[in-house]
């Protein structure tokens, strides 16, 4: 899959090289289609949703074509987001793009310079769409300017997991998580169990080396990632990775590893889930869309408990966990028929109803408040009670330009970057530094170059 | 004399058991963990061995994605590919190593560079040729663009070279035309090569994966590694259903191999006491 996001992203860069022609910020100005404009009977949806999720995905669409609405919505799998992204950069060659496109995140920059999306605030604008009942955390990721690009449609964010079972067994309480950086290293020290032979059996802490984890450290930080407002206010032109709040993360995570109280399992998600489900590690953080993939893999073996995501010892006010996810475009190259028929599917997807349902077939937030007063939305929380820990995480993050989490065209490559860096630091081929010198050099360079060929 | 001979077949066979295991561990381990249950599959240090198999994970993969539809067309379209480059190449070969002609070297060293391009690059151009032609969800958008092989020619232009310049001349002398040495002297001598190009051109279009979702966008038209994909759940991996759905694609190739495999060794044998 490594091969295909690399494909992803040279096509990415090509086809942002050769459409230079879009103005600053992609094009803001696109207008949605005149209100009487008739919707048209049949849109195409590329999304990227597979196994459970492409079921819950069908449901909506199955749902929409049935509303009686005249429209009928084709949803088609494209593969993950990497490739989606690819095969929307051939397709857009060739005018064969659909009216509605899933992308994920950190594509977010990427779509908006491409300049062939009309921005989703341009149809809010229109319909005096109401957003204030929308999760606030969830809507800002995905302005630019304050202004709406993509409308989220799945959105995750991240939290500590851990095993209360592990946690009575060395006498700590389960029923309180660690929250600090501190906090997180003394309860790893005490969870840290080795065998007669000197072998560790289970380590305290275990976090894959995943650039999104990063994000969200330096977002509980407090810190900016990139500069302009994290590339909000505008275009980022640098990162911000040599701040004491990067270093502060990358210290306390080398300490960790070196000291053998934290388990370093590489850049692989799969691998760190699965120590934590093996109870090779009694914590660890990760996506709040894993906790069902947990619950029902666990099957009981350990008590699985769920607290905030680490955070600085100092506990900074404006610190707090960003919106990870995708969300979805509307297509400029299409008629406007068929961006209306697009729109309205959009609005369908949010009513509450409906993402109290996507939220108990998925595990991933309702994009709107009033979904967790419905049905659906309340049994998944009475099963599942961990995931309350995720809500009141999201709820209590202030909102501020490093909460709502850094826009870079060059986004994947920087995730990518910040995980090599993580990985020279944890195998002590670098001081922290030294690494972050090298990487900041790196990213700075691309994003010169990406401003450059996207002014 | 005979023990030396026992020890050494001993320490043959050793060796090779050995290999095997190494080579087939990860064969073997999917086909486990496919019987596996996740929680069992989660446990640590990870079983190689399932205890109790169960076929949930089948039933799942059944389930989720209509697979009997993608193995038919992975083998429809692999099939398809294996024929085209089978016919193109041989005939290629054929040219560059028998018949003499002005600039053969030249367009033969310029067929041999178009191995340098890489097909990212052919991707965009080969999609808008094949949209404009309106095969887009179609077998033939799936097959054709792979059916003329430089890799196949240049193998089976070195198997061409290696069959005796006399059997050429005896045949024109006879009166043979050049098709008639072609189907009655170069193919079935040269069974062994065009066996290693189709099973090389079936096994890489069989393992094609991002040509196939570029041009469908039907679930029917979709194929085996496309299947696979959908198997992989975005936030939680299920293991034992990807491994599932890996054993039931890879099945049938392992069967066809084994069954070609013997074709293959006759082939190689046949020439070897003809020759």
């Amino acid at each position: 899959m490594k091969r295909f996001a690399a494909l992803a992203l040279a096509l990415a860069v090509a086809a942002a090289a050769c459409g230079g022609g879009a103005p600053g910020g992609g094009d803001q100005s696109a207008q949605a289609p005149g209100k009487d404009v008739k919707p048209a009977a049949k849109i195409t949806w590329w999304h990227a949703m597979s196994g459970v999720n492409g079921d819950a995905v069908k449901r909506i669409v199955d749902g929409f074509n049935a509303s009686g609405k005249g429209i009928q919505v084709e949803a088609v799998f494209q593969g993950n987001y990497d490739d989606l992204l690819a095969k929307l950069n051939t397709a857009l060659a060739s005018n064969a793009a659909p009216a509605l496109v899933q992308v994920y995140d950190i594509g977010q920059a990427y779509m908006r310079d491409s300049g062939q999306v009309i921005p989703m605030q341009a149809f809010i604008d229109r319909d005096k769409f109401d957003t204030k009942d929308f999760e606030p955390a969830v809507i800002n990721y995905y302005k630019y300017q304050d202004k709406l690009q993509s409308m989220p449609f799945n959105a995750s964010s991240a939290i500590l997991y851990y095993n209360k079972d592990a946690f009575k067994e060395v006498g700590l309480d389960p029923a309180k998580a660690p929250v600090t950086f501190t906090e997180v290293a003394d309860a790893a020290k005490k969870l840290t169990k080795k065998d007669a032979s000197g072998q560790t059996t289970r380590y305290g802490f275990g976090p894959s080396i995943y650039g999104w984890l990063f994000e969200q450290l330096m977002a509980t930080s407090g810190a900016l990632y990139a500069d302009n407002g994290n590339g909000r206010d505008n275009k980022a032109t640098k990162v911000l990775w040599s701040s004491d709040a990067a270093k502060g993360i990358l210290s306390w995570w080398k300490a960790g590893v070196s000291g053998g109280y934290f388990f370093n399992p590489g850049i692989d998600n799969d691998g760190a889930a699965n120590a934590f489900n093996a109870g090779k590690t009694a914590m660890y953080i990760e996506s709040t869309a894993r906790l069902r993939g947990h619950i029902t893999t666990i099957a009981g073996k350990f008590d699985i408990g769920t607290g905030l995501y680490p955070r600085p010892d100092s506990k900074p006010n404006s610190g707090g966990n960003i919106i990870g996810g995708a969300s979805l475009y509307i297509m400029k190259s299409r008629p406007a028929e068929e961006q209306q028929a697009a729109w309205e599917f959009v609005k369908y997807a949010m009513s509450p109803a409906v993402q109290a349902q996507w939220q108990a077939d998925t595990g991933y937030y309702p994009i709107v408040k009033a979904a967790y007063d419905q049905g659906p939305s309340k049994e998944w929380s009475t099963k599942y009670p961990q995931f309350n820990t995720a809500i009141d995480e999201i709820r209590n993050s202030p909102q501020n330009r490093s909460t709502n989490g850094a826009v870079l065209g060059v986004m994947p490559q920087a995730r990518q970057r910040t995980q090599k860096m993580i990985e020279a630091v944890l195998l002590g081929q670098a001081t922290v530094d030294a690494a972050v010198d090298a990487a900041v050099a790196d990213i700075n360079a691309q994003i010169e170059k990406y401003n450059k060929a996207n002014p | 004399m005979r023990r030396r001979f026992g020890i050494r077949t001993l320490a043959t066979y050793g060796l090779l058991a050995a290999g095997s295991i190494v080579v087939a561990f990860p064969l073997l381990l999917a086909v486990s963990y496919s019987l596996m249950t996740e929680s069992q599959i989660a446990t640590f240090p990870p079983p190689v061995v399932p205890v109790g198999a169960t076929l949930d994970n089948f039933a799942s993969v059944l389930a989720t994605i209509p697979i009997g539809r993608y193995l038919l067309n992975s083998f429809v379209v692999s099939t398809a590919v294996v024929v085209g480059q089978l016919v193109t190449a041989s005939l290629a070969a054929y040219a560059f190593s028998f018949l003499v002609f002005r600039g053969r070297t030249l367009l033969f060293f310029l067929f041999l560079s178009t191995l340098m391009i890489p097909w990212e690059a052919t991707i965009i151009p080969n999609y808008i040729t094949i949209r404009a032609i309106g095969w887009l969800d179609t077998y033939q958008g799936l097959a054709v663009p792979f059916m003329a092989t430089a890799f196949g020619t240049f193998l089976l232009r070195q198997a061409f070279l290696q069959i005796p310049r006399e059997l050429w001349d005896s045949a024109r002398i006879d009166g043979a035309s050049s098709l008639r040495f072609f189907l009655s002297m170069v193919v079935p001598l040269s069974r062994p090569a065009l066996g290693t190009v189709a099973i090389y051109g079936f096994l890489s279009t069989y393992n094609q994966y991002f040509w196939p979702l570029l041009i469908t966008n039907e679930t029917l038209m979709r194929t085996t590694q496309v299947g696979i994909a959908q198997l992989r759940f975005e936030e939680t991996l299920r293991w034992g259903l990807v491994m599932a759905g890996v054993v039931m694609v890879a099945t049938p190739t392992l069967a066809l191999l084994v069954l070609g495999q013997r074709q293959l060794i006759r082939g190689l044998t046949a020439g070897a006491v003809k020759g």
